[in-house]
């Protein structure tokens, strides 16, 4: 789960850079950049500290 | 919760007055006036040199009560003292007197940056438990060193090693090697090559020396923020492995794509999107991706034993010392007027003056939207909050502090106030994520509010030729939706790319050396385990 939520975070990041060689359009580059920082925020919350939290130490 | 509607409404008719007095300017700007004749320039000559006065030996024999007779002619260094003085010694005293005012302006800017380490080590101290007073100290202590260590080796040459000559310190020319790739036809600029030990490739250079003092205080800010959510549980030898790998990769790679000549940087003269990425003094550089860190951290290493009941909810821990907490912000705050004006790396330019404004203002409005919010959430005014709140302030402010006017430096900081409270909420509500200082809240979250700020409230009066883009700098607000892309691409690397290298970084390490102390450490406190003596060895501590 964690290298999962890690491969979502990164997967964000190309999104965004992405959006440079994909359009000229600098609407449609804030859509994409905000949707990179969107999937990027759900790697982080939604997988990576979610599947720590599963074993956190004070549900122990 | 009515009251605090009424607080956003408040501020949202604040935003909308001083937005309304400098209105955004249409996309041609009115036609000037039909130029007057320009007045006949007379150029200096050999002549009036030789005939300035200056005083003489005996005035000066009798004192110079009022200055006038100090910084005259006569003080002119002269080059061949058969000939006199002359026009190239004049020109070449103008050159030295402006570089010379940038570079102690810049040194001393530095000196009080890494003066802001003691505040940043007695606020953590505060805010930390007593049993781990000396433990908390000492990382704030030795963070200095490590990080430099590693900076000097090898993170400088990658972050500023291809940034090419820097005008407002003349001499570092030698920093001019930048390795890049290709992609989407265009070279992004990947990391420094140049300047390893301040030694290699003409890296002995009085201008590298400012750049590297100025830069590297900078870095060792960034490492100190981790300190804060791994405090009172963090082992000792991790942290220093921790904190060598960010000093020496982490921190300088992103640094370099937005200050050293790297790709996000470009983003305006080689994709149209505004100046490119704008970071003035660091909410992003130096403040996200130590608050991105910390969150990397404090997720793998998890939450103080007794944060939180087994129903998920949370306990308070309250620091130590109130005192030294506050007096830290103090510390903080005022080390921060090296921090924004300073990046200037100019006393010559004038702009300090509201970058300085900015900042104060900015700090403050911080402090007084997370005190009220405290206040009116729970009865109290709470002075630690009130205190994060004012960090919060400084750092939302230090990315925009260059290119708004004072009454969005106060938005920016007012919002920043709330944003400390609610994020440090969701990470102890939500997240179930233990940060014991707040430092994920004022310096990840507010890192990237300054960030994003600045690509709306930017106004358009300063920042001509920014990243090699003519024109000033202008947000969404001013006219230029392109320069919030460029912010929010930088948002982005530092959610995605950043929080994934340090994530990486730090298991690795979790698995090999281990990043958390045993249970029994923890309950005993650190001092004795980890450092081997109190901090305070007259007090009777608590175990709980």
């Amino acid at each position: 789960m964690v290298f999962a939520g890690l491969v979502v975070t990164l997967l964000g990041f190309v999104l965004s850079v992405s959006s440079l060689g994909l359009t000229d359009s600098v609407n449609a580059r804030m859509g994409m950049v905000i949707a990179g920082i969107v999937i990027s925020l759900v790697g982080i919350i939604g997988i990576i500290n979610t599947a720590f939290l599963k074993n956190a130490i004070w549900k122990k | 919760m009515k009251k605090l509607t009424l607080i956003l409404t408040l501020i949202a008719a604040l935003a909308a007055s001083g937005l309304a007095q400098t209105p955004a300017p249409t996309a041609e700007p009115p036609a000037a006036p039909a130029a007057a004749p320009a007045p006949a320039v007379t150029p200096i000559t050999a002549e009036d040199i030789k005939g300035v006065s200056t005083p003489s030996a005996e005035d000066k024999a009798k004192g110079d009560a009022d200055g006038a007779l100090t910084g005259t002619a006569a003080d002119i260094a002269v080059a061949d003292s058969k000939a006199g003085l002359t026009i190239t010694d004049v020109l070449n005293q103008v050159g030295k007197n402006r570089m010379g005012i940038n570079f102690v302006w810049t040194l001393i800017c530095g000196f009080m940056v890494m003066f802001m380490q003691f505040g940043f080590a007695i606020v953590e101290t505060g805010l930390c438990r007593a049993k781990n007073a000396n433990h908390t100290m000492m990382m704030n202590f030795m963070v200095y060193g490590v990080g430099m260590l590693a900076y000097w080796v090898i993170g400088f040459p990658l972050q500023m090693g291809g940034v090419g000559a820097v005008a407002n310190l003349g001499g570092t020319a030698p920093l001019s090697s930048e390795y890049t790739i290709n992609l989407f036809g265009q070279a992004f600029g990947i990391f420094g090559q140049n300047g390893a030990f301040l030694s290699t490739n003409g890296a002995y250079d009085v201008g590298v020396m400012v750049m590297f003092l100025f830069q590297m205080v900078f870095m060792d800010t960034t490492l100190t923020i981790v300190t804060g959510s791994a405090a009172e549980r963090w082992k000792f030898s991790a942290f220093l492995i921790c904190s060598l790998l960010m000093g020496a990769f982490t921190y300088p790679i992103f640094a370099n794509w937005a200050w050293g000549g790297g790709w996000l940087a470009t983003l305006g003269a080689k994709f149209g999107l505004g100046h490119g990425y704008v970071d003035f003094a660091g909410s992003g550089v130096v403040h996200s991706i130590g608050g991105l860190s910390a969150l990397a951290m404090a997720i793998i290493i998890g939450p103080r034993i007794g944060k939180f009941n087994r129903n998920g909810s949370p306990n308070a821990m309250p620091g130590h010392d109130i005192t030294m907490v506050l007096g830290g912000c103090f510390v903080l705050a005022f080390g921060w007027f090296g921090f924004n004006p300073g990046s200037t790396l100019a006393g010559t330019d004038l702009r300090i003056a509201t970058v300085a404004v900015n900042t104060m203002l900015a700090g403050m409005a911080g402090g007084f939207s997370a005190m009220f919010y405290m206040w009116i959430r729970y009865g109290k005014p709470d002075a630690s909050m009130s205190g994060n709140g004012l960090l919060a302030g400084l750092v939302a402010i230090t990315a925009p502090c260059g290119f708004v006017n004072p009454i969005s430096a106060v938005i920016i900081g007012l919002i920043g106030g709330l944003i400390v409270c609610l994020v440090v909420e969701f990470m102890e509500r939500k997240m179930k994520v233990d940060d014991p200082v707040g430092a994920i809240a004022v310096h990840g979250g507010n890192g990237l509010w300054g960030v994003i700020a600045t690509g709306l409230f930017a106004d358009g009066s300063y920042g001509g030729g920014w990243n090699g883009v003519a024109g000033n700098v202008k947000g969404l607000f001013y006219g230029d939706p392109g320069q919030l892309v460029a912010q929010l691409m930088g948002v982005s690397v530092l959610v995605g790319f950043v929080f994934t290298f340090s994530f990486v970084q730090y298991l690795i390490i979790d698995k090999v050396v281990g990043q958390r102390v045993d249970a029994k450490s923890e309950l005993d406190g650190l001092d004795i385990p980890e450092m081997g003596a109190l901090g305070y060895p007259e007090f009777e501590l608590k175990t709980y």
